[in-house]
């Protein structure tokens, strides 16, 4: 298997123990050690700074999807049409129709911090703190610059942000103008163009951030509900060369047709 | 609603999804707004808007590229770049790719670009070739990364002194290093492009083999150049320089770009539309 950059073989690698060694080119992440020994003792965190590569190791994954609040009629509506491939409501194979692993459409925001949240490498500049994920190659902008989120956006795939200090230690971001085509995660988790998603990123220490992520959408679901609860993030070596993830129409094309294809001598 | 030509029409509604194809379309019209003092979503992009400087200009910083910069209209590269001759493997590979511009331009039906047919990654160097729209840089210690605004993906460029890797695994947006040759000119060594990824709208293909050179050269604190040279023997018979001085102005920090990404589902749309004209 010459090729490592086919989504469908990078996933099914992630998932062997010690796939993520340390290396100059295409690191998977962290080891698993590693994650775990950040939790022991660290030095004292940098004021109002989370500049680094930050790995959740595989609970960042959320290949189940996520426990929501209860939906609204109107969100129970939107979900009814979703055929996700995990979670309570998973469909065979063949009949799913999420977007995002069926077509490679963009995971778009919130998902991308709901579901293969993989290695992503958080940069700041005076005006912006700048967000690049390792799923999808895709960046983000979160503006520090005390502008006022928009008023009735026109929707993008991955909003629109804003963020500022609660305390040295506590970023806070507000997101809205959120595309309703995305799913939130992998269970199928439907949202509208109304959703505001709140992220807490918490730096613990100078290895450890805690990131929370609180969903309200009135129009959707009946109470806003946390789709992460501090979520442990690892401060991965500066010189991590991430590998590529990045979804691609025609390989998943070609991998829904070998299933089809099995389906139908079955 | 969005002509495509010979009556018909792609129903989308504007007002509620940027679409990839709505945009290339209207970002090619002199009509989109100057591309300053809008809080959000900042097309860039538009002729005129980064026309060579004539006035002074501040110095140039020392050894920093970081900022937002725009080349107008001359980033888009849509007819393709006029290469150098093809090797006999390179023509075989050429042969396979209907263009929808350049030399190898074939009727919307039957154009097979991964990009603007599947929404497939535009990869490296074609997206400095093609849709070079805005794009920030910044520095940390160790590297420089680019921020595109086309497909708003990034990549990285080591500084920390690494050899690029030998017989690397390809990618899609490659390999690369770069080093500063003086105070003003940074140049980016990449290897490990994915052949399958085309180097531009005329279809012009690469190999594995594919070598590219990237020179930025900081004029003045306003202004920036880019060269790419394309090394590729395999393929062509001479390296060819890809982008020859291209202009890139800085636009203000508080630039926030446009969503400019390609969905397969959009693309899928459109072709069904370029397939009822068949």
């Amino acid at each position: 298997m010459v090729r490592i950059t086919t989504i469908v073989a990078c996933a099914a690698a992630l998932l062997l123990p010690g796939a993520s060694r340390a290396q100059q080119w295409n690191s998977a992440g962290l080891e698993q050690s590693a994650i775990d020994a950040s939790k022991t003792k660290s030095a004292p965190p940098p004021r109002r700074d989370l500049t680094g590569i930050w790995d959740a190791g595989g609970s960042g994954i959320a290949g189940p999807g996520h426990q929501s609040a209860p939906w609204t009629q109107w969100g129970q509506q939107k979900a009814s049409a979703y055929k996700p491939g995990n979670g309570p409501r998973a469909v065979y194979e063949a009949d799913i129709n999420d977007p995002l692993s069926t077509v490679c459409d963009p995971a778009g925001f919130p998902r991308l911090v709901l579901y293969e949240t993989r290695p992503f490498q958080v940069v700041q500049t005076p005006n912006q703190v700048l967000i690049l994920y390792m799923f999808e190659k895709r960046w983000r902008v979160i503006g520090t610059d005390g502008r006022a989120l928009p008023k009735d956006p026109d929707p993008r795939w991955y909003g629109y942000s804003v963020g500022h200090w609660e305390d040295d230690f506590t970023f806070v971001v507000q997101t809205v103008g959120m595309d309703e085509r995305t799913w939130l995660d992998n269970a199928g988790n439907p949202h509208s163009g109304e959703l505001k998603v709140e992220e807490r990123y918490y730096r613990v220490n100078r290895d450890r951030m805690e990131l929370t992520v609180t969903i309200d959408d009135a129009k959707t679901f009946t109470k806003p509900w946390l789709g992460r609860d501090k979520m442990p993030l690892t401060r991965a070596p500066a010189n991590m060369d991430v590998m590529e993830m990045i979804c691609s129409p025609t390989e998943v094309m070609d991998f829904r047709k070998n299933i089809s294809d099995r389906t139908d001598k079955k | 609603m969005v002509e495509f030509g010979r009556g018909r029409t792609l129903d989308i509604d504007m007002r509620t999804h940027f679409t990839f194809f709505t945009i290339a379309a209207t970002a090619l019209l002199s009509v989109v707004a100057a591309a300053q003092n809008l809080p959000w979503n900042n097309p860039g992009g538009v002729q005129g808007l980064a026309a060579p400087q004539t006035g002074p200009t501040a110095p140039a910083p020392k050894r920093d590229l970081s900022g937002i910069w725009d080349a107008g209209g001359a980033g888009i590269g849509a007819r393709g770049m006029p290469a150098a001759p093809l090797t006999p493997w390179g023509d075989a590979l050429g042969k396979t790719h209907h263009s929808g511009d350049g030399a190898r331009m074939v009727p919307a039906p039957d154009i097979n670009d991964p990009l603007s047919t599947m929404g497939d990654p535009s990869g490296f160097p074609r997206n400095l070739l093609f849709e070079l729209r805005p794009f920030q840089v910044v520095h940390t210690p160790n590297q420089v990364l680019m921020l595109y605004m086309f497909e708003k993906r990034w990549r990285v460029i080591w500084t920390d002194g690494r050899q690029l890797p030998k017989d690397p695994d390809p990618r899609w947006y490659g390999y690369s290093v770069g080093r500063w040759e003086d105070d003003y000119t940074f140049v980016v060594n990449s290897v490990g492009t994915d052949e399958r990824t085309w180097l531009d709208n005329a279809g012009n293909p690469h190999s594995n083999d594919l070598k590219v050179e990237e020179r930025y050269r900081r004029v003045g604190r306003d202004l920036m150049e880019l060269t790419v040279t394309l090394d590729d023997p395999k393929t062509y018979t001479r390296p060819w320089v890809a982008r020859d001085k291209l202009q890139l102005r800085l636009l203000p920090p508080d630039t926030d770009l446009m969503e400019m990404i390609p969905s397969a589902t959009e693309a899928a749309a459109v072709k069904k539309i370029y397939a009822g004209e068949k």
